[in-house]
């Protein structure tokens, strides 16, 4: 059923690897928008949980949506779309491999995000970091599945580049209200356990938007 | 336009909706704790039944375009996605005009005005999008799939937002909504005007499908132009 | 009788209310090459794309081994080898990358091996390692029509293959039309000026006005052709 996808994969992730211009650009700018938050609402007070957890996200949605497609726009800037698409590939391979590389950049985007998060929040390193990590990658991968189906805006509609944020930002809602609530809740201190609604919605939500992701792929990107 | 489909619709409409204006307004008797204001709710829930009506065709129209692929249910799924942008307004609107005696504020993040919001925002975008784009058949299967997604999106939206708001409880006092339907001419009245809403969404559907089946043959004519001025310039 | 590759019945093609094509039927059998000639504009890139199934038509019918495009299975499209206006090759990526990778998702046994094979064939084996981005426009077109016949398609069709090339390249090209036809694969292209392959019965068409016509000197020539055999 994924025949092609390893292939896919490989060639994105040796792009990447070459120029680079993907982790730059996701990691740049999530730090910058961390730099605003804590600008913003400062860094010290009561509130600090909720704060880094809120900037936690601002960035992950923002950069997000910024960087979660650049696989697939370099693909159809270039025109190489048009190969993948006469090649036997299915289109839903196509949005596996796009999902997969996505939800690379934007692990490595967390990454950094987190190391920040540490420093400017004065944060303790330790248990309660670690469990934000599987928050973050359900919250990334909903995104990523909503970017990756609906990037094809960019580039058939004037300021399509502006409208796909639009587009995905209120669809990621329930999301972004989940994984925000999880993240403050374990940045104060508290258990897994407490947050595992939170964690049912974010994973109900990417299996949602995953499937139609990989269901409905292939209306989106046949070119007319 | 002026089949005698429309002109039935219009009649439906009208006659429904002088009957509820009348039980609204006459008929049904004013409610004890919250007084004339309550009044507007017999117009605030119809318009939200509408405006998920409305969102829900987009979905099944978008579904039947990507299906099907003929151009009628596009245009069927825009017609509603923009009467459903109209409605939802007027829900956000008679819900803060009511929510300024009651809550004493004119918005607050209660669970179903947040939730509506949220579709209004979504929707919005949809309607962006087609106002940007190009009419083509590329933008139309986008537009289906967006439609689609976005319907997939409500019941997680309902389901977050009401978790949301039970986990942090909220700062103003918030009736969840129990309007106290106890007066059985309270719930007659509230159907006649569900019944007079529905009709009035049927009636504009048909007539914006109606118009937009005409751009397509515009469109379609506007080819024909196109071919003959080239058979012309050939010969 | 030979499979009919590509049927096209009364297709058309429009962006807006601008027809790029209208009305045109068309059809490629087995060991058969046509070639289809139109000014810069006239809709040449338009309807390779439409052909392999890539862009669908406005209206008409469009058959490929005697399917709809959106029913071939994924083993029908290694029959087809297209070459677009654009190459489909990666910037970044080296040639011996790029063709190893289709060979990937073409799914052919040791891409790696196959790859090389087609850089000696179009005598790019020196510039194997060299990214896309630094190939000159013919080296690149020989790569990109390199990438087309990666998997010996049944299939082929070229817009302007011979764009850019130099002496040599175009003798190229000749040689891999005449080993496709040889293997009885169907061979359509474009070019915007009339043009002969030694040793290919080619059948001109001119893309003109919209429409599709058989080139005018050939019922000329085809005359004379069959005038000189009888003698």
């Amino acid at each position: 059923m994924l025949e092609g996808f390893g292939p896919l994969v490989r060639k994105d992730l040796r792009l990447e690897l070459r120029s680079g211009e993907s982790t730059v650009a996701l990691v740049s700018l999530s730090l910058l928008i961390l730099v605003v938050m804590v600008l913003a609402f400062g860094p010290g007070g009561a509130r600090r949980a909720e704060v880094a957890a809120g900037a936690l996200w601002v960035a992950l949605i923002f950069a997000g949506t910024l960087g979660a497609n650049q696989a697939l726009l370099a693909e159809r800037e270039s025109g190489c779309i048009r190969g993948l698409l006469l090649s036997p590939l299915e289109p839903a391979t196509i949005y596996a491999a796009k999902l997969a590389v996505a939800m690379i950049f934007m692990t490595e985007a967390g990454v950094a995000v987190l190391a920040v998060l540490v420093l400017f929040f004065n944060l303790e390193f330790g248990a309660a970091l670690a469990r934000l990590v599987p928050v973050f990658l359900l919250g990334a991968l909903g995104l990523a599945a909503l970017c990756t189906l609906l990037a094809t805006v960019c580039g058939r509609v004037r300021a399509g580049a502006m409208l796909l944020p639009v587009l995905v930002v209120p669809l990621f809602t329930p999301a972004l209200i989940a994984g925000c609530k999880a993240s403050a809740a374990l940045l104060a201190g508290q258990p897994i356990g407490a947050v595992t609604t939170w964690l049912k919605l974010l994973a109900a939500f990417d299996v949602l938007f995953v499937t139609a992701g990989y269901l409905l792929f292939e209306h989106v990107i046949l070119e007319d | 336009m002026k089949g005698p489909v429309s002109i039935a619709l219009a009649a439906a409409s009208c006659l429904s909706m002088l009957a509820a204006l009348f039980m609204v307004f006459v008929y049904v008797p004013t409610e004890a704790e919250q007084g004339i204001v309550q009044r507007i709710f017999y117009f605030h829930l119809p318009c939200a039944w509408v405006a998920f009506l409305a969102f829900g065709i987009v979905a099944v129209a978008g579904a039947l375009y990507l299906w099907l692929g003929h151009r009628i249910w596009d245009d069927l799924s825009y017609a509603s996605a923009e009467l459903g942008m109209l409605f939802c307004t007027l829900v956000l609107i008679t819900g803060s005009i009511w929510a300024k005696p009651i809550w004493g504020t004119w918005w607050t993040w209660d669970s179903r005005l947040t939730t509506t919001f949220i579709l209004w925002l979504l929707y919005g975008g949809y309607l962006l999008l087609r106002a940007l784009a190009d009419d083509t058949d590329e933008i139309a299967r986008f537009a289906a799939v967006l439609g689609i997604v976005g319907v997939l999106d409500v019941p997680i939206v309902i389901i977050s937002v009401r978790l949301w708001r039970t986990i942090h409880p909220a700062v103003l006092l918030t009736r969840q909504g129990e309007h106290g339907l106890e007066d059985p001419r309270m719930v007659a009245t509230l159907l006649v005007a569900l019944g007079a809403f529905t009709m009035v969404f049927v009636w504009l559907l048909w007539l914006r499908l109606a118009t937009l089946r005409l751009r397509t043959r515009v469109a379609a004519l506007r080819k024909d132009v196109a071919l003959l001025d080239l058979a012309g310039a050939h010969r | 009788m030979a499979e009919v590759a590509l049927q096209a019945h009364r297709i058309s093609k429009f962006y807006g209310d601008r027809p790029v094509f209208h009305g045109i039927s068309f059809s490629a059998q087995g060991g058969e090459a046509a070639v289809i000639v139109g000014r810069n504009g006239a809709g040449k890139s338009t309807l390779i794309r439409v052909f392999c199934g890539l862009t669908r038509p406005s209206a008409g019918r469009l058959l490929l081994f005697g399917r709809e495009p959106t029913a071939l299975q994924a083993a029908h499209f290694r029959r087809v080898g297209v070459l677009l206006h654009q190459t489909l090759l990666y910037a970044n990526l080296s040639a011996h990358e790029n063709l190893e990778f289709y060979s990937e998702i073409l799914g052919i046994a040791d891409p790696a091996a196959h790859a090389l094979r087609w850089l000696r064939r179009v005598g790019l084996e020196h510039s194997a390692d060299e990214p896309v981005s630094a190939l000159s426009r013919g080296m690149e077109q020989r790569l990109g029509i390199a990438r087309a016949m990666l998997a010996d398609p049944d299939l082929i069709l070229l817009d302007e293959p011979f764009a850019a090339l130099d002496a040599d390249g175009a003798a190229l090209v000749a040689s891999l039309v005449r080993e496709a036809l040889a293997r009885n694969a169907a061979v359509v292209f474009t070019a915007h000026a009339p043009l002969e392959i030694a040793g290919v019965e080619l059948s001109l068409f001119k893309l003109e006005g919209s429409g599709l016509t058989p080139f005018k000197d050939e019922g000329r020539r085809g005359a004379l052709r069959s005038l000189l055999r009888r003698l």
